[in-house]
């Protein structure tokens, strides 16, 4: 699309080339020239409407560009009604119109420095593309010609201008949460070696238990003496951890506690016994 | 008889319905009541698409907007005016409040009359400026009317307006023949301002301009805008949807440019066959008119849903409570309202998307929502989402934030609380291997604590290896 708009110009012109007869407007005399405020005159390039300057004009941050030409209307100098100076950004397609100021004998200048320039064209990273535009009303043929490429050069020492995107409404990027990780364990080889090694407590101790003396021969006897009360002493310790574990599985805590005070009691008042006579074989020295 | 009675009210309801989404009531504003002869084709288009029109001129005494505190239209259209003011039945302020409440207002201006201060001030108000001194002309030397224009050059002819990004629907230029013009007759430029809420719908070609005619006949020095940056049709939405055009040219909207035959000015032997033909003016009219009165571009939300989605979970729809990382699905039911029905609401390019944010201050997901065939239905169209709540409890909202350029605000949140893991929907201890050796511990206590009860109770006392040493241990157990 911006090839064919800046491609029409050149067509336009050519058509006008050959046919002379239509009126139209151009002209001559036209330079653009960089002044530079301590150095003066810079560089002065003649224009040329039917074909663009090759190489950039290039605008420094204290420089300004001056552009004049003498509008002609079928080569007889003229005041055209529109005589402007279009820079365009070349990404966005953004234009920016600079009025020339035209005599009565069709002398126009125009005086650009980079206050004049929207932040947009002075942030373009590309050459803005200039293009003069000379028309007026009545039947002449109007001018659009791409005339030169203006280079941007900004102050390496100034901040660059900033610009802000106005707030458009559309799709906003997309957002995925990121979990937290999970929790990891250790590998299981080597839990199920310290897991061994826990278990294997067990059988240490009771073996050493044994080594030093440790036996149950008292069993039939304690049970011959207080059968009841033994039984339910033990059964209500062994009762205890059963709860435990139960709770451990499944039970609520409201569902353990009751469980539990039931067997405290019985733990109680059967261990009274149970131990006394634990006791009487401890005074009667055989323990 | 009842029945039919109520089938009718229904039959009534159903017709009233099928124009505007927000009404019928019409207010035009003219000059004089005689002019409304020039716009006859328009105003018999709009009165054909069931708008009830009432016609006023600004010094009217039974003029109101409101009523009790209620709008008395539903819309309204300024035809230019040559009063400096509109009078104090047409404050900007009343126009402001009539925006806000939904009311929508057509402007149209035209260079050849000043544009009324209260008109003036309500576009500054929406950041629309409008050229100095109320007189702007727009004219451009390469694409004018040949035909009626020939010298002055003030009838732009331009193609129809595209959509201003690929990602917005194209309502103004689709289903345009090829090679149709619009024309812009005498009209006036604005610029707009940067706001989110301004759409150029037209937009002047890139040798345009507007100048002042009565101070730069000659030349133009001080430019007031031109190319791109004049607007010659924008629109400006409200948060609440309510819609303003300004069009900068009302003879667009008259008879004779309906239909008008136009040509292009011959631009040298390269462009002999410069394009001649009849304007689209009157589609367009249509198309702006029925995009300001809401009858096209509106979006209704139908239906909202979510529910978990886990495998086995209660099918409750619109749960309060959810609990951190389950999944979930949302689903949301969108009608867009095309001249005369809802239709399924589409969205306008691939590249445009409808997003789902859950969000508690700031969004934790924002997710394209898919089209769900499933439950979609000839009038409205699902959209839907699936995934996993985040892993953080509080009180989250769907929220569903759909505004773009020429379409109607969808704003739509729905809270839900997030609870954290109760202590029994973690995992157990015995599935985490690192946990083992600890329970492994327990057990091994449990065992061995039974074990020393057992001992303790039931063991004999060892016969000592001599005996009396043995014996001698026990006495002085006993004496201690």
């Amino acid at each position: 699309m911006r090839f064919a708009q800046s491609f029409t110009p050149a067509l336009l012109l050519l058509a006008a080339g050959v046919a002379q007869a239509a009126s139209a407007w151009g002209f001559d005399e036209g330079s653009v020239s960089v002044v530079g405020r301590k150095s003066g005159e810079a560089v002065k390039e003649k224009l040329n409407a039917r074909a663009p300057l090759s190489k950039p004009v290039s605008l420094g941050s204290t420089d300004t560009l001056k552009l004049s030409l003498t509008a002609k209307d079928n080569g007889k100098a003229k005041r055209p009604h529109q005589a402007f100076l279009l820079l365009q950004e070349q990404e966005s397609g953004l234009e920016a119109p600079f009025p020339l100021t035209v005599k009565e004998n069709g002398k126009a200048v125009a005086q650009i420095s980079h206050k004049d320039l929207p932040v947009q064209l002075l942030a373009a990273t590309k050459p803005l593309k200039a293009s003069v535009v000379l028309a007026s009303f009545g039947s002449a043929q109007g001018l659009d010609a791409p005339v030169f490429e203006l280079k941007i050069e900004t102050d390496p020492n100034v901040p660059p201008p900033a610009y802000e995107k106005p707030l458009r409404y559309g799709k906003k990027p997309e957002i995925h949460h990121i979990f937290r990780p999970d929790p990891k364990s250790p590998p299981k080889v080597v839990s199920l070696f310290f897991t061994l090694a826990v278990v294997g407590t067990l059988p240490a101790l009771l073996i050493g238990w044994f080594t030093l003396g440790g036996n149950l021969n008292h069993l039939s006897k304690a049970i011959g003496a207080a059968p009841l009360s033994h039984a339910t002493f033990f059964g209500s310790i062994l009762a205890m951890e059963f709860v435990f574990i139960m709770y451990y599985t499944s039970w609520t805590l409201f569902q353990t506690l009751p469980v539990i005070a039931a067997v405290a009691v019985a733990t109680v008042l059967s261990g009274t016994k149970a131990l006394g006579e634990v006791q009487s074989r401890r005074l009667a020295g055989e323990r | 008889m009842r029945s039919l009675i109520s089938f009718f009210v229904f039959l009534f309801a159903a017709a009233v319905s099928a124009l505007s989404t927000t009404g019928n009531r019409l207010l035009v504003i003219l000059d004089d009541v005689v002019e409304k002869a020039n716009y006859s084709k328009f105003l018999a288009d709009l009165e054909s698409r069931g708008f009830q029109l009432s016609f006023e001129t600004p010094k009217s005494e039974s003029l109101a907007l409101f009523h009790l505190g209620e709008r008395s239209y539903d819309h309204i259209i300024f035809f230019p005016t040559k009063t400096k003011g509109l009078g104090p039945k047409l404050t900007p302020n009343l126009l402001v409040d009539f925006l806000n409440a939904k009311g929508n207002l057509l402007v149209t201006l035209s260079s050849g009359v000043p544009t009324p201060n209260s008109l003036v001030s309500l576009l500054a108000e929406l950041d629309i400026q409008l050229p100095a001194e109320r007189t702007g002309l727009v004219v451009d030397h390469f694409n004018y009317d040949a035909s009626s224009a020939a010298d002055l050059h003030d009838v732009l002819l331009l193609p129809p307006p595209g959509p201003i990004r690929p990602d917005v629907k194209d309502f103004f230029a689709a289903g345009a023949p090829k090679d149709s013009l619009l024309a812009f007759p005498r009209g006036v430029g604005a610029v707009l301002g940067p706001g989110e809420l301004l759409t150029p719908i037209l937009r002047a070609p890139r040798t345009a301009y507007s100048y002042n005619p009565k101070e730069q006949a000659e030349t133009v020095d001080e430019l007031f805008a031109a190319g791109e940056q004049l607007a010659l049709v924008s629109a400006f939405q409200a948060r609440n949807s309510a819609r303003l055009t300004l069009v900068g040219s009302a003879e667009m909207l008259q008879d004779k440019w309906f239909d008008a035959e136009v040509s292009q000015p011959s631009s040298g032997a390269g462009k002999k066959a410069a394009a001649a033909g009849k304007t689209f003016n009157r589609e367009f009219a249509k198309r702006l008119s029925g995009w300001t009165f809401n009858e096209i571009g509106v979006l209704r939300v139908n239906w909202i849903e979510h529910h978990l989605d886990e495998p086995g979970a209660a099918n409750q729809s619109n749960p309060a409570i959810y609990r951190i990382k389950k999944d979930v699905k949302y689903t949301i039911s969108l009608s867009e309202h095309a001249w005369t029905a809802w239709t399924p609401f589409t969205l306008p390019s691939a590249s445009d998307a409808l997003q789902l944010e859950f969000s508690m201050l700031s969004p934790f997901h924002r997710l394209p929502l898919q089209p769900d065939p499933a439950l979609s239905t000839d009038d409205a169209a699902a959209y839907s989402a699936a995934f996993r709540l985040p892993d953080q409890h509080g009180i989250f909202n769907f929220r569903v934030s759909y505004k773009r350029p020429l379409l109607s605000n969808v704003e739509e949140k729905n809270t839900v609380s997030v609870r954290h893991m109760a202590h029994d929907e973690w995992p157990r201890s015995y599935v985490i291997s690192g946990a083992w050796p600890w329970i492994a511990g327990i057990g091994v206590t449990v065992a061995g604590w039974l074990a020393f009860c057992a001992l303790w109770m039931f063991s004999a006392p060892v016969p000592a290896p001599g005996g009396a040493a043995g014996a001698a241990r026990a006495e002085t157990k006993k004496t201690q």
